[in-house]
């Protein structure tokens, strides 16, 4: 894409000037695309002309047939921001934008390049800062500065699972030990009647792994239940096409590896009394 | 009173659950502490951020209050005639531009240009050197400590500059900048290289014949809305903005990621302090069957009874609450680090924010949250059949 100086931004500034005109009417205006919250938030159609100015003030519009509406590419750095937004094709941009300056007509504010092999990207970056001093060159691929606040926020929110699971994993403990105290003179009879500690160790263990795959399965069903609700939520909140939550494969996997073995280890930890103390002082209530 | 050391004893004769769950209650609590902080801490942090300027009201062309749109024309008598209305303390123009340091052998170094006379405020604060002086043979130049470092000279010394200051032009050649100072900006972030001029130094280093600003930086003598009024009067081509109105905007479009994560996040814990509390309280009010019901047997009433698991209650969200708050203090810290790494927020600014409001807040919740779990281990206690229950536990 190439565009004259803010010039998308400067159309949607003036959209408060934009004005509609009788769609009837037939028009050599030149064609635009207009944003489907442009289009919903002014009630303009397809096939209306409208009038666009460059300047605050609506000064000098010009009149252009809307010929479709389409979707802003989802953008997260732009979460919350109404998409007013119009695409023109290049010269309405330069004749809708151009000032008394006669460079303004020949600006733009970048080329986009395709090579034909993406390896000499690096070369042709460094050929053409040199060939043209001024010029600014480079590789569109690059996302990683683009990308570096959502690596913060996966961060953040990695921060945010370790102190939910330190909460959960106190929680857990809490309730078996309370659940092994009801068991205590079950325990304690079991002894009593000739079953060896490792037996009654192994009972626990395999009742503690049952226990937390259910529970890790059922959260993760419930994430999967939820995922839509959030999306669907969050996507009306913002108006935007962004997904918020996606329940990979990978992340219910993690999800499982860290609440089975924690489900297993409290369960152990709170039973461990039981399994040390004497069978007969475990049946005194 | 006795209600209460019936309580205290009750807790204290299971030490390891009393102790669990006032530590799953303080780590809830301190989650929730956190996001009440968080769910303002911006907004606190950045109205205190532009507080600290100096000026209370911004001036721009467009409704946008940020540099880098559309510019205002004749900025010097703008900047004049809303500096003579009533009510206004002074009008800085002020104009932003790119730049790159050219040093023999090394690599450019990228900042941003800031264009403003200095007056009886600026939004810069210096350091260590001198602030800008009126010379333009060569220009001065004041610093921050990032772009001094990445410089590498001492000031006094001179750097050769080329502006950025329209991205429709072809590049500016490169001139000669002395620094006379180094400052400290508010709004830059860990690694930002920034740099201050005067306007008239920018309006030459960038060819421009214009008198353009980005914005005029307003400080009012009788109150922001006072000036923002004066200023709408005398200039309707104008758009002026309190900071109060900035912040106002922010709070509905910018920061709104952050708000959602802390509602989000808040009415999870809160369940999740609920389910805890409410189970602690219902299994161990099921242990106790037998005891509460002697109890009763001998005498206790059903409101005894019912207040003791209350009590109960509110002690282990009270104590658990109350731990909550170092340890929210301290997570607080961490998670602020975390994400004050995001690019572009200024040094100066917190996601994390303490306010006297997020105290009562936290309070009020964990309240509400323990009246509300103890309600059905409170409601077991007290239908609980005399009768019935010995008969059963004693046979059982």
């Amino acid at each position: 894409m190439i565009g004259r100086r803010a010039a998308i931004a400067a159309l949607c500034a003036a959209v408060a000037a934009l004005s509609s005109v009788a769609s009837s009417a037939p028009s050599p205006a030149p064609d635009i695309l207009v944003s489907r919250q442009l289009l919903e938030s002014q009630q303009l159609q397809v096939g209306d002309v409208v009038s666009l100015s460059s300047d605050t003030s609506g000064a000098n519009p010009r009149s252009f047939r809307i010929a479709g509406q389409y979707e802003p590419t989802p953008d997260p750095m732009r979460l919350g921001a109404v998409r007013l937004e119009v695409r023109l094709h290049l010269p309405d941009v330069v004749s809708l934008t151009a000032q008394s300056d006669p460079l303004d007509a020949e600006s733009v504010d970048a080329i986009n390049v395709v090579l034909a092999n993406d390896d000499e990207a690096r070369a042709t970056v460094r050929r053409l800062m040199t060939a043209v001093p001024g010029t600014v060159a480079e590789r569109a691929g690059n996302d990683e500065r683009r990308a570096a606040p959502f690596v913060v926020l996966e961060r953040f929110h990695l921060a945010i699972a370790i102190v939910t699971v330190i909460a959960s994993s106190v929680f857990l403990l809490a309730l078996m030990l309370m659940l092994v105290e009801e068991r205590r003179a079950t325990v304690g009879m079991l002894r009593l009647i000739g079953f060896r500690r490792t037996r009654i160790l192994q009972h626990v263990l395999a009742e503690g792994v049952v226990i937390a795959i259910t529970g890790a399965l059922f959260g993760v069903v419930l994430s999967v239940v939820l995922e839509g609700g959030i999306n669907r939520f969050f996507q009306w909140r913002y108006d935007t096409a962004l997904v918020f939550v996606h329940i990979t494969p990978g992340v219910a996997l993690r999800s499982v590896t860290v609440a089975v073995p924690l489900g297993v280890a409290a369960i152990f930890a709170s039973s461990w009394s039981l399994l040390r103390g004497e069978g007969i002082s475990l049946t005194r209530r | 009173m006795r209600a209460l050391i019936f309580a205290v004893r009750s807790l204290v004769r299971q030490p390891g659950r009393t102790a669990l769950g006032i530590i799953g209650i303080a780590a809830v609590g301190a989650l929730l502490f956190d996001m009440l902080l968080l769910s303002r801490g911006l907004v606190v942090s950045f109205r205190d951020l532009l507080d600290s300027v100096g000026f209370d009201v911004r001036v721009t062309a467009t409704d946008s209050p940020l540099p880098g749109g559309i510019r205002l024309t004749d900025a010097t008598g703008a900047a004049a005639q809303i500096a003579r209305l009533p009510g206004v303390a002074e009008a800085v123009p002020m104009r932003t531009a790119t730049g790159e340091v050219w040093q023999t052998g090394r690599p450019v170094i990228g900042l941003t240009l800031t264009g403003m006379d200095p007056g009886a405020r600026r939004p810069w604060t210096l350091i260590t050197g001198a602030d800008l002086g009126p010379s333009l043979a060569p220009p001065e130049l004041v610093v921050n400590q990032s772009l001094m470092d990445e410089v590498g000279g001492a000031i006094g010394s001179e750097v050769t500059l080329r502006t950025g200051c329209d991205s429709s032009r072809a590049a500016l050649a490169p001139r000669t900048f002395r620094i006379v100072g180094i400052a400290q900006f508010p709004f830059d972030d860990e690694a930002q290289h920034t740099a201050v001029m005067t306007r008239t130094a920018l309006r030459e280093a960038c060819g421009d014949d214009k008198d353009e600003a980005d914005m005029l930086m307003v400080a009012s003598s009788g109150g922001a809305g006072a000036a923002v009024a004066a200023i709408r009067a005398a200039r309707p081509d104008l758009v002026p903005v309190t900071n109060e109105q900035i912040v106002a905007r922010m709070q509905t479009q910018g920061f709104t990621y952050f708000r959602q994560i802390s509602a989000v996040l808040s009415t999870i814990t809160l369940l999740f302090g609920f389910l805890l509390i409410t189970v602690l309280l219902t299994v161990s009010v099921n242990q106790r069957l037998a005891e509460i019901a002697a109890l009763r047997a001998l005498g206790f009433s059903r409101g005894r009874a019912a207040a003791d698991v209350l009590l109960q209650g509110a002690m282990l969200v009270g104590a658990g609450g109350i731990l909550a708050l170092p340890l929210g203090f301290a997570l607080s810290l961490w998670l602020d680090q975390i994400l004050k790494a995001m690019p572009g927020i200024p040094a100066s600014m917190h996601f994390f924010v303490f306010e006297p409001r997020a105290l009562v807040l936290h309070a009020a919740l964990l309240v509400t949250t323990a009246l509300l779990a103890s309600a059905y281990p409170m409601w077991l206690v007290a239908r609980l059949p005399i009768a019935t229950t010995l008969r059963n536990e004693v046979v059982g």
